[in-house]
């Protein structure tokens, strides 16, 4: 296990499945990412940075129902369809 | 009901997801609503197209603010969206946009009423700690057929408030008294319908046992996804029973996710903690930190209605109606509204109006519109005044001439289904059915002089003389006759009264 993060367990999360010499080169490169970021997270930086990205509710948008694809558009760009809803593997853990 | 041995205790928390009530969705201008033919309500937005970016819908944040001012809780003056990374088909982004580290509402309390030892008494009040409450988008919907899984995503990016309890809640009877009044606070308010039969409210619901007088929390269990409040109540009841068997028996409690079986009424495992997702979540770079100016919160505040319980504190402590008039009318804000105008019509009697309209115009209402969709299986289903074809200064009309004297309480109940079935003025259909008590004093004193001189009666008067008050009464048979029905009974009994000295 590699500082910071159990590389087995992040392989599942991702559902990769990774050989051991894939484990030992994405350990190595993940950990330089991370301590990438952490050097980021030890620089003392204004707190002003975060007001680059804040808007007022002029930047919200007004209640109005828009345009819509339409069934056959949205199921002509998936790889599989039926009785307009997009087929997919079937899928058991209940999600929501 | 549960039966919780005495030495344990059952601790709850409650993640209730609300559909707010607009008519686009919360990130894109697509329009929802339930019932559609699959796939209809999307657009490139709500897929995550390459191009697209979410703007947040105005409408679906004041609706989450206001649901906080009706709380009572805090509006920050900043809130932040998230994403939520999760591989799986009922989301086309492969992650859900939702508020993790800075939510639109934070804190405030719903004030319950748990069930009174009978339907005319009042039950023990109290109040259940919101944690917060979080604007983030409802996911599509999957149905599962043979090998494979179809989606429909209409519902996805359908605003979506989840409003998330302290671990406040004792028993399955609060959980249910929690939900049923948040939903009248928030169909109150306007900000959501709660229809469940069209999952328009849905809930997570944590449930742990603690030995009484312990200070640690014990494991708690997730069930996901009850789309009823009696699922919510009966999953409180299962789990319950079910961890303090497995603890009596030397077992442990595994923090778990669980699913519920109402058919079966039973539930059953989803995923344990050691297949718990890691979300990954991080802010979303599409959508900026919102500002939310303190005149937006002021301008909502004036939308929030009379807190329910507060008005029905008003309606006993002030206008004197029984509690169990008091109730039914306050759960539905637009009869409580009409009541009160009849009372501004009318406002010698409250009681009376109260009485009219929490049974016989309920009950009519009911019989014309039929059986409604109610979200809540036992409590009565809010019915449309929209159709009530008797307004409320024609209700306080006739509750003025019962208290005149005018009409008896009887005939009032005549006069009242002749209203209901034409929507003519009380007073109309008093005259027109020759309804009319005889008030005239001078006119009833003559003949309670003749008929008292009748020597016929002579016997009844003199029993009533000798201390025999229900002798009067044969007295007052041959007034009623000679007035054919019309006088009324209560001067009747005055005048016969002073007559006989």
């Amino acid at each position: 296990m590699a500082e910071g993060f159990d590389i087995d367990h992040l392989a599942k999360l991702a559902r990769l499945s990774l050989t051991a010499e894939e484990k030992a080169l994405y350990s190595a490169q993940l950990g330089q990412i991370l301590g990438h970021f952490q050097a980021l997270a030890d620089a003392d930086l204004p707190a002003t940075i975060d007001d680059a990205r804040v808007v007022d509710e002029a930047a919200l948008r007004s209640d109005e129902p828009g345009p819509v694809l339409g069934a056959e558009a949205v199921t002509r760009v998936a790889p599989a369809s039926r009785d307009g809803q997009i087929s997919v593997p079937r899928v058991v853990d209940d999600e929501s | 009901m549960s039966n919780v041995p005495s030495d344990w205790e059952v601790v709850i928390g409650l993640e209730v997801h609300v559909q707010l009530r607009t008519r686009a969705k919360v990130f894109a201008s697509s329009p929802w609503g339930f019932g559609q033919e699959p796939n209809e309500q999307v657009d490139p937005v709500v897929l995550g197209l390459p191009g697209t970016l979410p703007v947040v819908n105005r409408e679906a944040v004041e609706k989450s603010i206001l649901f906080g001012l009706v709380v009572g809780a805090e509006i920050p003056e900043r809130c932040a969206w998230d994403r939520k990374n999760y591989f799986y088909p009922d989301n086309p982004k492969n992650y859900q946009l939702t508020q993790k580290d800075f939510p639109v509402v934070v804190g405030g309390q719903v004030e319950i009423e748990l069930p009174g030892a009978s339907r005319n008494v009042m039950g023990e009040h109290k109040f259940i700690r919101i944690h917060h409450a979080h604007l983030e988008e409802d996911v599509g919907k999957l149905s599962h057929a043979g090998s494979g899984s179809l989606v429909d995503y209409n519902r996805a990016g359908v605003p979506l408030l989840e409003i998330v309890t302290e671990p406040d809640l004792r028993s399955a009877a609060e959980a249910e008294a929690f939900l049923r009044s948040l939903v009248a606070m928030l169909t109150q308010a306007g900000v959501a319908d709660c229809d469940m039969e069209k999952g328009q409210l849905r809930c997570d619901c944590n449930v742990s046992v603690r030995r009484r007088g312990a200070e640690k929390l014990g494991t708690r269990t997730e069930t996901k996804n009850l789309n009823s409040i009696s699922s919510v109540r009966d999953t409180v009841i299962y789990e319950t029973a079910r961890q303090i068997r497995e603890l009596e028996a030397g077992r442990t409690i595994t923090q778990e996710t669980r699913g519920w079986n109402a058919e079966l009424a039973r539930g059953y495992v989803l995923r344990d903690k050691e297949d718990a997702h890691d979300y990954r979540y991080f802010p979303d770079p599409d959508i900026p930190t919102l500002k939310i100016s303190r005149e937006t919160v002021a301008r909502l505040a004036k939308q929030v209605p009379e807190n329910l319980y507060d008005r029905q504190r008003r309606y006993v402590e002030k206008l004197g109606l029984p509690y169990t008039a008091a109730s039914v009318l306050v759960n539905d804000r637009a009869l409580a509204e009409w009541f009160e105008a009849a009372v501004a019509a009318h406002p010698a009697n409250p009681s009376g109006i109260a009485n009219l309209v929490a049974n016989d115009l309920l009950r009519d209402l009911a019989a014309s519109a039929g059986a409604a969709g109610a979200f809540d299986e036992s409590a009565s289903a809010p019915v449309s005044l929209s159709s009530c074809p008797i307004k409320p200064a024609q209700l306080a009309g006739l509750v003025k001439l019962t208290d005149d004297g005018v009409i008896s309480k009887q005939q009032a109940k005549e006069v009242f289904a002749e209203m209901f079935k034409t929507g003519k003025d009380a007073a109309a259909i008093v005259d027109a059915k020759g309804l009319r008590q005889n008030s005239d004093t001078g006119e009833l004193e003559k003949i309670v002089r003749e008929v008292i001189a009748d020597p016929s009666v002579a016997k009844s008067i003199a029993e009533y003389r000798a201390g025999n008050e229900k002798a009067i009464n044969a007295l007052k048979g041959p007034i009623m006759k000679r007035t054919q029905g019309k006088a009324n009974p209560g001067l009747i009994d005055q005048l016969l009264r002073k007559a006989l000295g």
